[in-house]
């Protein structure tokens, strides 16, 4: 009476187990990204690195910073900086539209948000597919972490902790 | 290893607190030589600091305290007196004592150090063994055995020997006869210094004995941070229940509202005194090392002074106690260097021959005043003048206009000194500086009076603590700083014309005083976004020694704010001391005073002139801009039709959010808005409400373009601040005059 019915456990045992064998062998070449716009190229970061992504709220101008430091908000008590992506990417800046979002990007203890203009998808691409980043674009202050080759295009992987890192 | 760490760890902390205990306790002895309870008190500090380390083999430190520990015994016993010279001695191995508890803080063991005791525990042995101090460099000359020859030597080995036969035969018949006294002394001791010690436990315990516990600062610290989200949290509760209140005014429920919100805004308050009470030490703990130094002082120096303490048991947050020490040595050095005389000057002057040194503690408001006084010989605001001149620190012009108060001030110049000639103390120009630099980073303000002759006082007011503090919010176009209130001296409401340019600086005269002027706004590079008033706020802040006006367009008020870091990211921008979130949920920056004048120095626009610039700006009919907001489009033609022949720029919006969108994108400066009531998304009457709030809108003629006639859409409108009010169908003349005088629009040939 019972065989079949342990058969059955037995199977699903068996194939859980190889089917968490193959998740491990995937985790470790695969890397979890966030694709987004910026201007017109598009970019990824590690999906890790992101704390949260938030529709554009308020923010306070801070004085004799750069530029491309739009000032600071208030994300639920905590005063968080605010940069805008196309400025440090010395693109013209652009009106918020609906599109436009604040990604909180964190490493280590340090957050800072960034404005993009628009989000696209959650991507899981094989580390293979990743190459480190061209010498020319190297110069860039270490900006990129390297580049994602996908069927129709390439995106961008930046590097978030030096994105994180004063350069004033 | 990990159970010895915390031992270890336990006995630092125990004997940092008894050493520093000790200190005041020596000089206290020295005054009163017979004291026996202060002396055991001291013994028992070196006893205890000996027997821990020993137990956990610190041997050097063991060594130092056993020496100590025998010229204390005997001075217990009365065996020996506590001269001034065998004070020093002892308060030199303190010294010792302390730098190896402090290397074995560092690095775990007292081996490694450089600190030699072999010296000071031979001049410790000598006052134990009675022997006059001078001795000592004699005793290693006579045991140089290298230049002898070898049969000198045998002769010596031999004398030597025959020595110790004597001594012990000596020892021995000695033995013989002190048996009875010795060994009972031996076992007596110890139950004598317990006895002593629970005495002097019992007679602590009722009075003063607190029960206490010993909490990690990193948990107060926690714990302040949260009590900090709740301060802001009670701000927005507060901000909530006006607005309600305005809106549902008479209704029952605000009444039982009111309530939870004040008891709420009570509780937070007292719970965040008491946490801050919990990270307060009385000062004592800073002001305990001054005897000391004034000691030390006044043998070095030559001169006959007393250091007289008070209101010692005020207290200041822990992170304050620990900054405002050195400042206070500095000050107290200077005094007993400059400030006191010499006993014969003092005597020819008819003073007292001692010189007295006050140090003293007391609350005012919300700050701490710490009060240093002597009766010294005073500052001489000339002569100060003349040796800034000298150093080229002032100019000739400017030592001409300077007050008294301020060229007192100049002693905290870098590089000044007025000491005839530089001494070990002081003179060498660095010290007041240092006060300077430091009280300046605790906010706090310094301020010295002193009478020629007389003597000088120098009083530090310090912020009580530096987490959540009181302040100034006040209104720079569209932005909103926090001043700390601890550095506003005053604010006054002022005309532009009563500011003068001198020497390419903006200046007000204020009183007697002549106050050096900044705008708020050049100094954060805030765009001018709108004119400024005839009238202007001057913020008269105060830091240390100096004092600035920054102008600011308004003031909004004094708020509770918990300063929060901007991250790593933004740590350390100039003029910005951190952020606060305000009731609202805005983020509200908080002003470093210190680096605001900083930056303030190297502002030289001329304000008057450029207030009159602006003035004469808009010429032509093109220069001025109107925003229509209206749904129907057939409605936006028709006013487009009229305004256009007035020649001004028109620009249309179709619905309240959207032209609230315009209104901030800051593209345009409107001189008015033509606003239709009736709208989808946001009417007529928000979308006016929500573009007064920009100050530099506050004043726009708003014109309410609609079919609605009756009374009460009139009174709301009125309420909401719309300037006129015009009824569909209207003539297109109408319209066009309304607009232009609305605007100001200068008569041309347009009509």
């Amino acid at each position: 009476m019972n065989d079949p019915i342990n058969n059955i456990l037995k199977k699903q045992e068996n194939q859980h187990i190889s089917s968490s064998k193959e998740d491990e062998h995937e985790s470790e070449n695969i890397i979890q990204l966030v694709g987004f716009i910026v201007g017109d190229e598009e970019f990824a970061i590690p999906i890790l690195n992101i704390q949260e992504i938030i529709k554009p709220i308020e923010y306070t101008r801070v004085p004799s910073v750069p530029g491309y430091v739009m000032g600071v908000f208030n994300l639920r008590g905590n005063v968080i900086p605010l940069i805008d992506l196309r400025r440090k990417f010395n693109l013209p800046p652009l009106n918020q539209t609906p599109d436009t979002r604040y990604i909180v990007m964190k490493h280590e203890d340090n957050v800072v948000g960034f404005i993009i203009d628009k989000l696209t998808e959650a991507i899981r691409m094989n580390a293979d597919h990743i190459d480190s980043p061209p010498d020319n674009l190297q110069k860039e202050k270490g900006m990129v972490q390297g580049i994602g080759k996908r069927e129709n295009n390439i995106l961008t992987i930046l590097k978030v902790d030096t994105l994180l890192k004063r350069d004033f | 290893m990990e159970d010895l760490k915390e031992i270890i760890e336990d006995f630092l902390i125990e004997a940092f607190e008894l050493v520093e205990q000790i200190d005041q306790n020596l000089v206290e002895l020295e005054n009163n030589p017979e004291d026996l309870e202060l002396l055991n008190a001291i013994f028992r500090v070196a006893h205890t600091v000996k027997g821990s380390s020993s137990f956990l083999n610190f041997d050097i430190l063991t060594k130092l305290t056993h020496h100590m520990e025998d010229v204390l015994n005997k001075a217990r016993k009365e065996e020996l007196k506590m001269t001034p010279e065998v004070m020093d001695v002892v308060l030199e191995s303190i010294d010792d004592m302390k730098a190896l508890l402090q290397e074995i803080r560092d690095k775990g063991s007292d081996q490694e150090s450089n600190i030699d005791i072999e010296d000071i525990c031979e001049k410790l042995d000598a006052i134990s063994k009675n022997i006059p101090l001078e001795k000592k460099e004699e005793e290693p000359a006579s045991q140089d055995y290298s230049n002898m020859s070898k049969d000198e030597i045998e002769k010596e080995i031999e004398r030597l020997l025959q020595e110790k036969k004597q001594e012990s035969k000596k020892r021995k018949a000695a033995k013989k006869g002190e048996v009875k006294k010795e060994k009972p002394k031996v076992p007596q001791k110890p139950p004598q210094v317990k006895k002593e010690e629970k005495e002097k436990i019992q007679k602590i315990s009722p009075s003063s004995m607190e029960q206490t516990i010993r909490v990690e600062v990193k948990r107060l610290d926690h714990l302040m941070n949260l009590i900090g989200e709740l301060v802001l949290g009670k701000n927005r509760l507060l901000k909530i229940y006006d607005d309600v209140e305005e809106r549902y005014e008479g209704e029952k429920f605000l009444e039982e509202l009111n309530q939870v919100v004040s008891s709420i805004s009570i509780v937070t308050t007292d719970l965040q005194i008491a946490v801050m009470k919990t990270r307060m030490l009385p000062i004592a703990k800073v002001f305990n090392k001054f005897p000391r130094l004034v000691r030390d002082l006044s043998r070095e120096l030559n001169k006959d002074m007393e250091l007289v303490i008070s209101g010692e048991d005020t207290e200041l947050d822990k992170s304050i106690i620990e900054e405002i020490g050195d400042p206070l040595v500095h000050i107290i050095r200077n005094s007993c260097d400059h400030g006191i005389e010499n006993a014969d000057e003092r005597k020819m002057l008819g003073k007292k021959e001692k010189g007295t040194i006050e140090l003293k503690a007391y609350n005012e408001g919300n700050q701490i005043v710490i009060e240093v006084k002597d009766d010294g010989k005073g500052l001489d605001p000339e002569f100060l003048k003349q040796k800034a001149l000298e150093k080229g620190l002032i100019s000739q012009r400017e030592a001409e206009t300077m007050g008294n108060k301020e060229a007192f001030t100049l002693i905290f110049k870098p590089g000044f000194s007025t000491a005839k000639a530089v001494t070990n103390v002081s003179g060498r120009g660095v010290g007041m500086d240092v006060v300077k630099t430091n009280i300046e980073k605790l906010n706090g303000i310094i301020d010295i009076d002193s009478e020629l002759g007389k003597g000088t006082v120098m009083k530090l007011k310090i912020p009580l603590t530096l987490a959540i503090i009181q302040s100034l919010l006040v209104g720079v176009q569209e932005e909103y700083y926090a001043i700390p209130l601890a550095s506003v001296l005053e604010t006054v409401r002022i005309s532009m014309d009563d500011i003068y340019m001198i020497e390419g600086r903006n200046v007000l005269r204020l009183r007697d005083e002549i106050l050096s002027l900044a705008r708020l706004s050049d100094i954060f590079g805030i765009e001018q976004v709108y004119e400024t008033n005839e009238h202007a706020y001057v913020v008269v802040i105060g830091l240390a020694e100096l004092k600035l006006g920054i102008i600011v367009d308004s003031l909004v008020g004094q708020e509770e704010i918990v300063i929060k870091s901007m991250g790593d990211y933004l740590q350390g921008i100039e003029g910005i001391a951190g952020a606060t979130i305000r009731g609202d949920g805005r983020v509200t920056l908080i002003v470093d005073i210190a680096a605001l004048m900083d930056l303030a120095k190297n502002i030289k626009t001329n304000i008057v002139a450029q207030s009159q610039i602006q003035k004469t700006k808009k010429q032509s009919p093109s220069d001025y801009n109107i925003l229509i907001v209206d749904d129907s489009k057939t409605d936006r033609t028709i006013m487009r039709k009229s305004l256009d022949k007035l020649g001004i720029n028109i620009i249309e919006a179709t619905n309240g959010v959207e032209a609230l969108n315009i209104v901030k994108s800051n593209k345009y400066d409107f001189d008015s808005i033509l606003i239709d009531i009736e709208m989808p998304r946001m009417d007529g009457y928000t979308l006016a409400s929500e573009i007064k709030k920009y100050s530099r809108y506050k004043n726009i003629p708003l014109i309410a373009v609609t079919s609605r006639t009756s009374k009460s859409d009139r009174l709301r409108g009125v309420e909401v601040g719309m300037t006129e009010y015009i009824t569909k169908p209207y003539s297109s003349e109408y319209l066009t005059n309304t607009v232009s005088r609305n605007i100001k629009l200068p008569l041309t040939e347009s009509v």
